[in-house]
């Protein structure tokens, strides 16, 4: 019986590659609103730096930001999983536990942040312990996501974490590989958090000035962690630098020095474009280190490709459909007035 | 087998359950929740009656909370659940359908975008624009459905896709149509006896029994779409399939069985407190209608989940990942060949990429009951005939040798006192328990294999003959390997069903 074969990509991998990268910078630009926000929020709460409106003026955008955050995120795992099925499912497997944990942990924090916002809509106050309650969940996501996907990028690891323990129950042991990791992701959620704060917090003079504090200082903090990063990557540095991945980071620098600059004089869009520019390169960058250190056993460019033109014109159009109706909605929902009945 | 195996206690049937469940309830409320909404509020509206504004308005407070959060985070979760429990499956569908999905998510987005501009709408938005932005909540959601809906009746009836590999063959197949007017027809109805649970707890009065009125009335379209679509479906599946799941499937037939009863119930309940007496209807009614439905609901899922064993895939991938394609393969080279990832036990990591999938030991779907008592030959013999037993379960694809060492994985785990000590039973009845274990699995008593009537008239010496020649009886049956005192309570028992005395 021929039956029909499922070891191929139903459309050219460049294709996946953008749409992968694109949306995960996406998911990125959410997740790191809602975790620099509530970590930038909280610490304004705990040292009174804020007014209780103020406080509950943001409270209130965290559910939003995290159905945001989540719904942008099952289109990059979704692409994921299209071109490095064998390292996701394996990683995943071998953390069956933590990774389901994900599911709950993120429940968790959302009905937390609903509490928050709720709370603030009707007393004015902020619940620091919703907040704190939130942020311990989405501390555990990204440390998960750390451990397991770093584990796929190592296939042997997996191979021989797996064959001591079975039940679902490893952590990644090799936490040298993903601590310097971590950390510049959950600084690069508060740099990018403290432009959100500024933004939104732009006619306040002090949420604008923690607002900056947070993205000048995240900013340095995450650059530090992120060289250190790459640095601890060792023989793969050298690899590294030899990709057009490299240059794509030195431009990303650059632009998020012009974002600061803009930022300052209050200048959002510009800033917020080289902001969202500077992420592009960098996950372009965390892509790059994912193919080098793959590349001894897998190369997503071995898929067989056969395309699947029509249903992807069906996506293709679904998502220009899809851009309209939110712009159409926003505009109408900031828009529309209700009139007194 | 490319992937490791993770190997969680409960059961990967459980697991699944528990999260699907869930799951699929509140996403066919979270569609027609959101009908039932915007045409509510329109009524309103339009009838200037602010009274049921508000109850609306306070009944998308928790469907909000519901939907965007449990519900979606739940979808998220069966996908991260199959991932685990399934990844060749997983990755099969990923692989065929990504642009289904990815077009699936467009729908998504908005419809969370849209839920939560419509919650928030209610204190700053012109009535017409509010409805507007439910509408497009309502047909988003629904239409993330006409697309998931493909995805899931392609694992039950793949169809022509066998044949051709093309999407849209694998899509719109056979039961595609019949299970999304179906569905569409559920979400109705959960929505209905959703408002019903809501509005059992106004004050007694005009308004509640309007408000009951109405939404019984949700209850019943959807109810009656339902039950003609259950039917559409039901003829929709495969002959072949209906055929071998009456004979030896006994779940999926007893789900569909209790969920047309059930079917029934709900709409008496629906005709009597929403039709006839809604002023009546109490929150207790309420509830049980609700419990009800989703019972219903479950029954219904039970059935096209555990109609399409032995396969994850129907004609393409059994349960526990073997590509049917790669079954040759699987023959010529052993099973152990194709496990990328091993632990250095050879008889556990065969058991659990053969079993352990749709089974456990002690657990969900249990193996010990079924073993407890018997001996390591027969243990093997009933893996390498897997496939004859009662339950439809995948062939064992693997080596005779393989298939010794899952035996003795699972002798050593098993109790090794002879049956009449385990279950402390003697005579006629030990026979029973012994022709239960090592015969009734495949020779179910009263269906289209029950042996009985080779029995009629035969001698205990004539019934131990044919016990010492059982591994000539028949391809793949077991060869008569119990201990003496077992073996005459067998006889004594099997000359009970040869007198034709059942119980
Ligand atoms: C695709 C899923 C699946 C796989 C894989 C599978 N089984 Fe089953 N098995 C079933 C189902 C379904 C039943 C019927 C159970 C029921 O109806 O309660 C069953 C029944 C059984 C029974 C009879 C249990 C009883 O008490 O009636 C035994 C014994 C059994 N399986 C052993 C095995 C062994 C050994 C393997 C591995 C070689 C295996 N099964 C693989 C699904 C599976
Ligand atoms: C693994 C499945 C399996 C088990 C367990 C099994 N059999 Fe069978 N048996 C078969 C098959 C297959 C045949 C041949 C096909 C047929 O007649 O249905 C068969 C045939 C028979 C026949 C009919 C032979 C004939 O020529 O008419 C009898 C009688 C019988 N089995 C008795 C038993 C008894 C008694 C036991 C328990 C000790 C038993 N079987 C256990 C699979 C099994």
């Amino acid at each position: 019986m021929n039956l029909p074969d499922y070891e191929f990509l139903s459309a050219p991998l460049w294709l996946v590659t953008v749409l992968h990268l694109l949306t995960f910078t996406l998911h990125l630009v959410a997740m790191n609103f809602l975790l620099g926000g509530v970590i930038i929020v909280l610490h304004a709460a705990v040292r009174r730096r804020w007014d209780d409106p103020t406080l509950a003026k943001f409270a209130r955008l965290f559910p939003s930001a995290t159905a945001a955050t989540v719904t942008l995120g099952v289109a990059p795992l979704l692409f994921l999983q299209l071109v490095f099925p064998r390292q996701m499912y394996s990683a995943a497997a071998v953390s069956g536990w933590f990774w389901m944990g994900v599911i709950a942990a993120v429940i968790t924090a959302y009905y937390a942040l609903y509490r928050a916002a709720f709370k603030a809509q009707a007393t004015g106050k902020v619940s620091k312990l919703a907040l704190a309650v939130a942020l311990i969940g989405l501390l555990y996501v990204s440390l998960v996501y750390s451990s397991v996907f770093s584990m796929a990028e190592q296939p042997d690891q997996i191979h021989n974490l797996y064959a001591r323990n079975q039940t679902g129950l490893v952590w990644n042991p090799a936490a040298g590989d993903y601590a310097l990791r971590w950390l510049h992701m959950v600084l690069g959620a508060v740099t990018v958090g403290g432009f959100f704060v500024g933004l939104i917090g732009r006619d306040n003079a002090e949420v604008f000035a923690t607002g900056k504090t947070f993205f000048v200082g995240g900013m340095v903090a995450a650059a530090m962690a992120g060289m250190a990063y790459l640095l601890s990557l060792q023989a793969w540095l050298s690899a590294f630098m030899r990709t057009p991945a490299i240059s794509a980071l030195g431009v990303g620098i650059l632009l998020s020095l012009g974002s600061l600059h803009f930022f300052f004089k209050k200048k959002f869009w510009p800033a917020g474009a080289m902001l969202f520019v500077s992420m592009l390169t960098m996950v372009f960058a965390r892509h790059t280190v994912r193919l080098l250190k793959l590349a001894p056993q897998f190369d997503p460019a071995t898929w067989r490709i056969a395309p699947q033109w029509s249903p992807f014109l069906m996506f293709l159009v679904c998502f220009v459909v899809m851009l309209a109706v939110l712009v159409w909605m926003l505009r109408m929902f900031f828009g529309s007035k209700k009139s007194a009945a | 087998m490319n992937y490791p195996f993770w190997d969680e206690p409960m059961g990967y049937g459980v697991l699944m359950a528990v999260i699907a469940v869930f799951h699929v309830f509140v996403s066919h409320f979270a569609i027609g929740g959101g009908l039932y909404m915007v045409v509510s509020e329109r009524i309103a509206r339009k009838a200037g009656d602010t009274k049921r504004l508000k109850f609306i308005e306070k009944l998308s407070k928790f469907f909000v909370l519901v939907t965007l959060v449990a519900g979606a985070l739940t979808g998220v979760g069966i996908w991260f659940v199959i991932g685990l429990i399934n990844p060749a499956a997983t990755e099969a569908l990923i692989h065929n359908y990504v642009w289904g999905w990815a077009t699936e998510w467009t729908f998504f987005v908005v419809e969370i975008a849209s839920a939560i501009l419509y919650f928030y709408g209610w204190k700053r938005m012109a009535a017409r624009d509010h409805m507007i932005i439910g509408w497009i909540y309502f047909v988003f959601a629904w239409l993330s459905l006409v697309v998931i809906n493909g995805i899931i009746t392609f694992m039950l009836t793949p169809g022509q896709w066998l044949a051709t590999g093309d999407f849209w063959d694998g899509f719109f197949n056979p039961t595609y149509w019949p299970s999304l007017v179906m569905r569409t027809g559920v979400c109705g109805m959960l929505a209905g006896l959703y408002a019903l649970l809501v509005a059992s707890r106004i004050e007694p009065g005009d308004f509640k029994a309007r408000m009951v009125r109405y939404s019984a009335g949700w209850g019943i379209v959807g109810l009656v779409v339902t039950a003609v679509c259950e039917y559409w479906y039901w003829k929709a599946i495969p002959a072949a399939v209906v055929e071998k799941a009456l004979q030896i499937m006994p779940t999926p037939i007893h789900s569909i069985e209790y969920s047309v009863w059930l079917a029934m119930g709900i709409g008496a309940l629906l005709v009597v407190f929403g039709v006839l007496a809604p002023r009546k209807l109490s929150s207790p009614a309420a509830a049980l209608l609700m419990v009800l439905g989703l019972v219903w609901f479950g029954c219904f899922e039970w059935f096209r989940e555990s109609i399409r064993k032995p396969y994850v895939i129907t004609g393409y991938m059994y349960g526990n990942g073997v590509e049917l394609a790669k079954a040759d393969r699987y023959k010529k080279e052993g099973y152990l060949a194709q496990l990328a990832f091993k632990t250095g036990d050879d008889g556990a990591d065969l058991f659990r990429h053969a079993c352990r999938s749709c089974h456990t030991l002690d657990g969900y779907k249990a193996l010990k009951p079924a073993f407890d008592g018997t001996d390591r030959a027969f243990i093997a013999a009933i893996i390498r005939s897997a496939h004859l037993l009662r339950g439809n379960m995948p062939q064992f694809l693997g080596k005779p040798e393989e298939a010794e060492k899952i035996a003795d994985y699972l002798y050593q785990r098993m109790d090794k006192r002879p049956l009449d000590e385990v279950y402390g039973l003697q005579g006629v009845e030990l026979g029973r328990k012994a022709y239960a274990l090592r015969c009734g699995k495949c020779h179910v008593l009263g269906a289209a294999s029950d042996k009985s009537k080779s029995f009629a008239g035969q001698s205990a010496d004539d019934l131990n003959s044919m016990l010492n020649a059982a591994a000539d009886m028949g391809e793949g049956m077991p060869a008569y390997t119990g201990g003496a005192k077992e073996r005459a309570g067998l006889v004594a028992f099997l000359e009970q069903l040869g007198k034709g005395v059942k119980k």
